[in-house]
Order: C-alpha cells, then structure tokens, then sequence
C-alpha cells in the first residue's frame, strides 16, 4: 500500500514526462538546431573569406610599412650577430698577448751585519700565433744596494710548436740542466725565500744558455711519460783572478770568445704521475775570457763538463725534491789560470701543508762545494709559509749557514719574503 | 766549412724533419684554430682535469682556473707545455678543463 505523499510524487513525474514529450516542445528543440547550423555556416563563410584575405596578403607586394619592418628586423638580427662575433673577437684571434711573472719583497737579517729590505721583479711576456708559436721571454729587474736598478734579461726565446711531441727553441733559455733553475727559482714557486747555495751566479748549476734547443714529452702508456731537453749553446765564460779560475759565467752569451759550442741535455722518466727522475748533463770546451776584471784573448780552450740528476715526489699535501749537479773544468797548463777545478752541489727538501693546505713547513739542506773555500757552504734552512693565494705566499724562513770563518757564507740570517706570481 | 757548423745542420736537420712540415701543413697534433672554438667534449675535459693534477702540482701550488681568462690560459698554457714537458694533447685537455672551469 502506497502512502499519500508518494501517491502525489508519483502522479507528479507522469504529468512532467507527458508535458515534455509534447510537440511543443519537439518544436522549440529543432529551431535551436537550425539556428546553430546556420551560425556555423557563416562562421566558416567569414573564415574562407579571411583565408582567402591572407592568402592574397601573402602573395601580394609587401606595402612601405611592411617592407620598412622587414627591413628593421634584418637590419637589428645583422647587428645582433655582429655584436656578438665582436664580443668573442678575443676569443678567437690567432694572436694572444699574455703579461705574466712574479715579484717578491724580502726581509733579510744576517747574523753579522745590516738587516735589509730588498725588492726583486720579474716580468714576463707571451705572444703567441696561433698554437704554433710562442715567444716567451723574463726580466729580472732588481734594485741594487747603492739604489741602481739592475736590469737582466732571463730569457727570450721563439718557441716552434712541431708536433705533439717536440718543441724547438732558439734564443736564449734557462738552462735545461737540473730542474730548479729552469722550472724552481721563481720566488711564488720556490717554497724557501733563497735559492740553495750554489744555484746562483757564479755556482755549480749553469743558469742560462743562448742556442737551440729541442725539447719535449712522450706519453708511455696510461700512466707513465719521459720528457727530454737538448741543446746546442754558446757556452760558459771562465773568469780568471790572480791566476785562479774565480768563476764559470754561466748567464748566457751571444758572444762566444773560445769560439767552441757546448752541447747538452735532460731526459725525465715519470714511471707514475707526481714521480720524477731525471738525468742531465753538457760537455764542450771553456776558456778563460776575462782576467782580473778586463777582458783577456788568447787562452786556449778546455774541457768543460757538467753533469746532473734531480728527483721529485708529491704525495697528497707532501712535497719531496732533491738535486745534485756539478760543474768541471779541466786542468790547462799553458792557461793564464792553469788549474781547473770543480763546483759541486746538492740538496734534498721536503715540504708539508696542513691547516687546509693554508700552511706550509719547509726543511732544506744544502751542501755546496766550490774550489775556492770562501764560496762553500753548506746550509739547513727552515721555513713555515702562509698561502695567501695558489700563487701567493707569506714566507718566513731561518737558514743556519756554515762557511769559511768570517764570510757572509758563515752567517745565519733571518728571511721574510712575499712573492706573488701573475 | 767550420766543424762547429756541422752539429747544428744536424739538428736544425732533425728538427725539420721530424716536425716542421707537419706543423705547416697544419697536420699537427695541436689544432690550428683555437681551442676556446673547440666543441665541448665531457671526455677531453676529464682528461684535462687529470693531467691538470698530475702535471702542475709537480712544481706549484694548484692555481685556481678563474685566475685568468680563456685567452689568457692560452698563452699561459703554451709557456707551460715548454716548460713542463707536456704532450700538445696534455696541453689542449688541460685547457679545455681551465676554459671550462673559470
């Protein structure tokens, strides 16, 4: 039995469902269908007439306006890439011209005489044609004692790119003999604020050379390479001094007075990365080409020889290197300085970072040899760096010096140095 | 002729042969344009990081890459091949590692 609200529910849904399926209403429907057709015809209408509209546009010559836009817009593109070739012109020249070098301020206090600021500065000049050559060349510009500036030229070389295993030099070069004069002595690399003793004028290592050189590396394998250096040079001056060879002049000269050449060499192994042994020497003949101080022809030529090895060795923040090389000339009797003699040093050093390689601690030894006792020397040297830069350091550095009694080769000093390198 | 001549016709001899004409003819192994129009290439770039740890660090202090910019790594880079030994591959890797890390 159905109750009266759904009785009246029921009688409600049948009156709708006949009023809606009246013709009325199937006539309202139809009306709504043909208008939408009729809508949509003409929007396809205007739709084949705008096509039409641009089509023509497109075809059509362009009108001043549109040519003018074009015409800008080109105009602005053009600009744009030129703007941009302009801004990579750097980049991409054949020629680069590069300002490097280094410059150190010392503090020197010896143990007998005057404690001293000293200033060094070392320019150094790259012009390079594309990667086929490089001119290099250093400036070591010092101010003496008396206030003179002294000028040096280190080096100046054109260097010819061959191949991937050999470059050739031709000018004058550092000297390829050992490794701290030709790769060590700039003060931002050296870890002590002095060169050990027998590296400088007048010592056991030659400095410099003016000839060719052929020089290179050669990869051996995954992990091992060798590299190699030769050379054909001018050679040595022999200075003479109350009838004693004082000194080998080894800076380089374009002269060559004894009119003899000097041949020579180095050839590394790197069994592994960070390991280096190396073995160089020269030989050729000398002559002693000035004599208290003057000028002096004449004296007959000598055997000259030299002979080298240097090792290295870094392992995470320690840095180990030594060096041995040794200079020999030989006896002359019809010389105005007859005897011969040899110049001979060594050192070994170990270096240490820590502090987040910040610090650095150095220990040097050095023992040099030279014919005249005055010269020789042997020297610990004790060093803690501050890295205020990959290419600058703080450097303070004590070197205990034993020489001759009495010779600044005897004193101790007290060293600060800041180099930077550029 | 002077015997002093003779060893440096030797070795200008043996220094032309065994490269010069290579070199220009543009046949070396050192590309002709420069290495900053170079494709980046991931590998070369790790190689160059490689050699870049193994080679510098030999003498010096690691220097930062932003320390110059790419042209000036260039030359720099040539004075360090003389200096260092290094192959024209080594040096053209380590490069492109300096280029694309400044």
């Amino acid at each position: 039995m159905k109750t009266a609200p759904q009785s009246k529910l029921s009688s409600t849904l049948c009156l709708l469902i006949l009023v809606s399926a009246s013709p009325v209403f199937a006539q309202s429907h139809a009306d709504r269908i043909d208008e939408l057709e009729a809508k949509t015809l003409a929007m396809a209408e205007e739709l084949a007439v705008l096509r039409a509209e641009l089509e023509k546009e497109r075809q059509a010559p362009d009108s001043e306006d549109m040519q003018s836009i074009r015409a800008e817009s080109v105009a602005a593109r053009q600009a744009a890439q030129n703007a941009e070739i302009a801004a990579n012109e750097w980049k991409n020249s054949n020629s680069v011209t590069h300002l490097a070098g280094y410059a150190s301020a010392d503090y020197v206090s010896p143990e007998n005489g005057n404690a001293a600021f000293v200033a060094n500065f070392n320019p150094m000049f790259h012009f390079q044609f594309k990667d086929r050559i490089l001119w290099e060349a250093e400036i070591e510009v010092q101010i003496e004692e008396n206030g003179d500036t002294n000028m040096a030229l280190e080096y100046s070389s054109i260097d010819l790119f061959l191949n991937n295993n050999m470059v050739l030099l031709a000018g004058k070069f550092l000297s390829p003999i050992g490794n701290f004069r030709q790769n060590m002595h700039p003060s931002w690399i050296n870890k002590l604020p002095s060169a050990p003793p027998g590296f400088g004028h007048d010592g056991a290592a030659p400095l410099a050379e003016v000839g060719v050189q052929l020089r290179g590396g050669i990869r051996v394998g995954e992990q091992s390479k060798m590299t190699y250096a030769g050379f054909i040079g001018n050679g040595p001056k022999l200075e003479g001094e109350d009838g004693e060879i004082h000194g080998i002049d080894t800076d380089g000269f374009t002269g060559d007075p004894d009119d003899e050449k000097v041949f020579g060499g180095r050839v590394s192994l790197l069994p592994f990365p960070k390991f280096e042994f190396a073995v160089s020497g020269a030989f050729g003949d000398a002559a002693v080409v000035e004599n208290d101080g003057v000028d002096f022809e004449g004296d007959p030529t000598r055997d000259y020889k030299v002979f080298g090895v240097d090792a290295s060795y870094q392992w995470n923040n320690l840095d180990l290197r030594s060096e041995f090389i040794r200079q020999d000339i030989a006896d002359e009797q019809t010389s105005i300085a007859p005897e011969g003699g040899i110049w001979e040093t060594w050192y070994v050093q170990g270096a240490y970072k820590f502090a987040d390689a910040k610090w650095e601690g150095v220990a040097r030894y050095t023992d040099y040899t030279s014919p005249h006792a005055d010269k020789s020397q042997e020297q610990w040297a004790l060093g803690v760096n501050y890295l205020l830069a990959p290419s600058a350091m703080l450097k303070f550095a004590y070197e205990s010096n034993t020489g001759l009694v009495g010779e600044s080769t005897d004193d101790d000093r007290w060293l600060v140095q800041i180099a930077y390198g550029y | 002729m002077k015997k002093q001549l003779l060893p440096i016709i030797a070795f200008a001899l043996v220094s032309v042969a065994s490269g010069t004409g290579l070199a220009l003819s543009q046949s070396s192994a050192v590309a002709a344009e420069s290495p900053t129009t170079n494709q980046f290439d991931p590998m070369q770039f790790a190689r160059g990081a490689k050699a870049w740890a193994n080679n510098c660090t030999r003498c010096h202090n690691m220097r930062d890459p932003k320390e110059l910019r790419d042209d000036q790594w260039r030359a720099a880079m040539m004075h360090m091949r003389v200096r260092a030994g290094l192959t024209a591959a080594e040096t053209e890797d380590i490069l492109i590692f300096l280029q694309g890390s400044n």
